[in-house]
């Protein structure tokens, strides 16, 4: 009996002990870098990065990593490449143990807020004579915080893209993508009589409904700067026309929008189910237009619009939700030798010739470069709906803890165990009681 | 007298490697989990000591209660599942018969299997469109009886404990094994003498026989089931609203996804009080029943 109750013990303290080995252990590979930096000529960097998955531009970044490594033959870069869906909880189990890589990915705003004010970011203000020519200044706003930049973004994500079946829509009588919101609830409830599922939502790691769906609603019915409003406690989640944004996904519930299974499917089975035709439409980042048309050979097939506009909405119907990602961000607590090291390796990194690579494989960067000749006509088009000015991504500006709030609200929502009003109420009091 | 001391020595040395690891991954880390539990910490910036607050928001959450609700579900399930089930596998492979061996190892396996491959092997089973249960069930004329296993809330909670159990009968199974084997020949011989057979012998003689197996068994199925994590975290990640989230679920998503480690520390310090209260009944309970 004894042995069983240790063992208990052992076992429940392993789960909580699990992560600070991890992380005191990644912090021992940081160590064993530094001193064989310190020993030869070389210097060894940790870079850790989310770009395990082959996508285009993940390529794009590991020949630019292997590339620099190549012209510098003094740095070497030792890559830790983590899951994305793993990633941020590394990147913050990593912070609170205090062992960052020598160089991160990091994510803008409400994301980058707490590392930078643990201090473990180097401000990077001096080197930005780098990009000032190339970076807009809404484009660096995102890793500014008091006044100082603390990351460079590599590409802009607009995570509101609604992909749709021409040929499905075709047959419901929808030439062009419905240019009204009750146009766009008629055509959900045609699709729907042909036996058509109309959204393919893949919602079991809660964030799509949350970045992809309501972003886009609350633009729509409330307009650009309502979050910010409800973080200076001049505007409140409750308020009437909030929730009118929130009861749109009640209603699509209720109209059966959603495949059945969109609680149990993740993010890349619900863009299969759509790329397979087995759904009308598709709403997602501008991420997986790669996926779902320029490398798809049937892509033609496929359209991409914009949520329209709602009748009463305060927000504007042509803005699409947007954020700067992956920022190169370089640890404080660096000697010398390695900071000059991780400065060079940022210069080279992120510059004009990896925009334009991006670009030329139909990812959308935040940098003013021109767009080369062999640019694909999908880029061409997502550049041209996206142009029209940037709204916030809901889990960008709120924090995380209201986010989890406000992802568990909604998926309540779609399995008919919540409303819209309760949901914006639990989001408010949490708010409220946000220490 | 004197080797007397020297042997004491040596016991205390001989231990020693073992009591340091001991301390090190087991009372220390409670010790601290317990120090954060009554601090305010996002694992970046200082802490600040905020005495019981954790405790108190944590009593006051309505979703901890339904993660502790959702842990006696599995709790219960685990025991009414696992035990019998691991009981009668061990009774019917208790007997010289062919292919004994490889049926054991059949009835084994699953404990092997690694959690992650058990979660996602049950996620394709019980998957609404082309899942095996939804399939078998269509075939067989049951085509109303469909449903969205892990998606509905009505049905997610029962399908992940089935699951729990068929990854854990095995274990049960070869420790009721081992103990069969360990009832003297004599006694079944007696027995079956005095015309105890099948059914009646087992009721009556080898389960009182490994009564205390048993019972051990039982209080290894309940510390187990308040760490269930993996499994559930794989298969439904706690959802949908919350359905399946128990509470080690509950301590990762605030600790680590939240970032309030001190509120984790809470819940953790919160799952080792409930485990070790439920286990200490069963030994109450157990101890009355010999006195």
């Amino acid at each position: 009996m004894r042995t069983s109750k240790k063992m208990k013990k052992v076992m429940l303290v392993g789960t909580v002990a699990l992560t600070t080995l991890v992380s005191s252990a990644c912090g021992n590979g940081n160590n064993a870098a530094e001193s064989s930096g310190d020993s030869g000529d070389k210097v060894t960097l940790s870079f850790m990065h989310p770009w395990t998955s082959p996508n285009v531009d993940n390529e794009v970044y590991k020949a630019r990593i292997a590339e620099f490594e190549k012209t510098h033959p003094n740095i070497v870069i030792k890559q830790d490449g983590v899951a994305s869906a793993q990633y941020k909880t590394k990147l913050r189990t990593l912070a609170a143990a205090n062992s960052l890589s020598d160089i991160n990915v990091v994510w803008p705003g409400a994301d980058l807020q707490p590392l930078v004010a643990g201090d473990l970011l180097l401000p990077i203000d001096s080197e930005m004579a780098n990009w000032s020519s190339i970076l807009p200044e809404d484009a660096l706003a995102g890793f500014n915080q008091g006044g100082k930049q603390y990351a460079i973004p590599t590409k802009q994500t607009f995570v509101d893209i609604v992909y749709y079946n021409k040929e499905m829509f075709s047959s419901i009588g929808y030439e062009a993508f419905p240019d009204a919101y009750d146009k766009f609830i008629d055509a959900v409830k045609k699709l729907k009589e042909k036996n058509i599922t109309p959204i393919s939502l893949g919602n079991k790691e809660k964030w799509p409904l949350q970045s992809s769906i309501l972003s886009t609603l609350q633009e729509r019915f409330v307009g650009s700067d309502f979050l910010q409003k409800v973080l200076n406690k001049e505007a409140k989640f409750t308020d009437p026309q909030y929730v009118k944004a929130l009861s749109v996904i009640e209603e699509l519930t209720k109209l059966k929008a959603f495949n059945t299974d969109a609680n149990n499917m993740d993010s890349v089975q619900a863009q299969d189910y759509f790329i397979q035709g087995k759904a009308a439409m598709h709403i997602s980042s501008s991420t997986v237009d790669s996926r779902i048309r320029i490398t798809n050979e049937e892509g033609d097939k496929f359209g991409i619009a914009l949520m329209p506009s709602v009748e009463g909405g305060l927000g504007d119907a042509k803005k699409s939700a947007g954020v700067v990602q992956f920022g190169i961000a370089i640890n404080s607590e660096l000697d010398e030798k390695k900071k000059q090291a991780a400065l060079e390796f940022m210069k080279f990194f992120v510059n004009e010739e990896l925009y334009k690579e991006l670009i030329s494989k139909g990812v959308v960067v935040p940098a003013k470069v021109d767009i080369p000749e062999d640019a694909s006509k999908y880029l061409k088009e997502m550049i041209a709906l996206t142009g029209n000015g940037t709204s916030p991504v809901f889990d960008s500006v709120i924090p995380t803890q209201i986010t989890d709030v406000m992802q568990n609200g909604l998926q309540a929502i779609t399995v008919g165990v919540s409303t819209a009003e309760k949901v914006a109420q639990d989001v408010q009091t949490a708010l409220d009681n946000l220490k | 007298m004197h080797t007397l001391k020297g042997t004491k020595y040596a016991i205390f040395f001989g231990l020693l490697p073992a009591l340091i690891i001991y301390l090190g991954i087991a009372v220390v880390p409670i010790g601290m989990s317990a120090y954060y539990s009554v601090m305010n910490w996002d694992g970046i910036q200082p802490m600040a000591f905020v005495g019981i607050d954790n405790y108190t928001e944590i009593f006051k959450d309505d979703i901890f209660w339904m993660t502790v609700k959702n842990n006696v579900f599995i709790m219960l399930t685990g025991i009414v599942g696992q035990i019998p089930a691991g009981l009668f596998l061990a009774l019917l492979l208790n007997r010289k018969m062919r292919g004994a061996g490889f049926f054991r190892t059949i009835g084994f396996l699953p404990v092997v299997i690694s959690s992650v491959m058990v979660s996602l092997i049950w996620g394709m089973v019980y998957n609404t469109e082309y899942g095996m249960l939804n399939s078998i069930l269509s075939s067989i004329g049951l085509e109303s009886w469909r449903q969205n296993w892990l998606g509905d809330t009505s049905w997610s909670l029962i399908s992940i404990s089935i699951t729990y159990i068929w990854q854990n009968c095995g274990l049960f199974m070869v420790i009721f094994l081992a103990a069969l084997q360990n009832i003297p020949t004599e006694v079944n011989e007696a027995a079956e003498l005095d015309g105890a057979t099948g059914f009646k012998k087992s009721m009556l003689i080898t389960i009182p026989m490994i009564r205390g197996t048993i019972l051990v068994t039982a209080v290894y199925s309940i510390s187990n089931s308040f760490r269930v994590f993996d499994l559930i975290q794989i298969m439904t990640g706690g959802g949908p609203a919350h359905v399946t989230e128990v509470m080690t679920i509950y301590m990762y998503n605030n600790a680590f996804m939240n970032m309030r480690f001190g509120y984790g520390s809470a819940v953790s310090v919160l799952i080792l009080l409930f485990s070790l209260i439920v286990v200490s009944i069963v030994n109450r309970v157990a101890k009355e029943k010999d006195a």
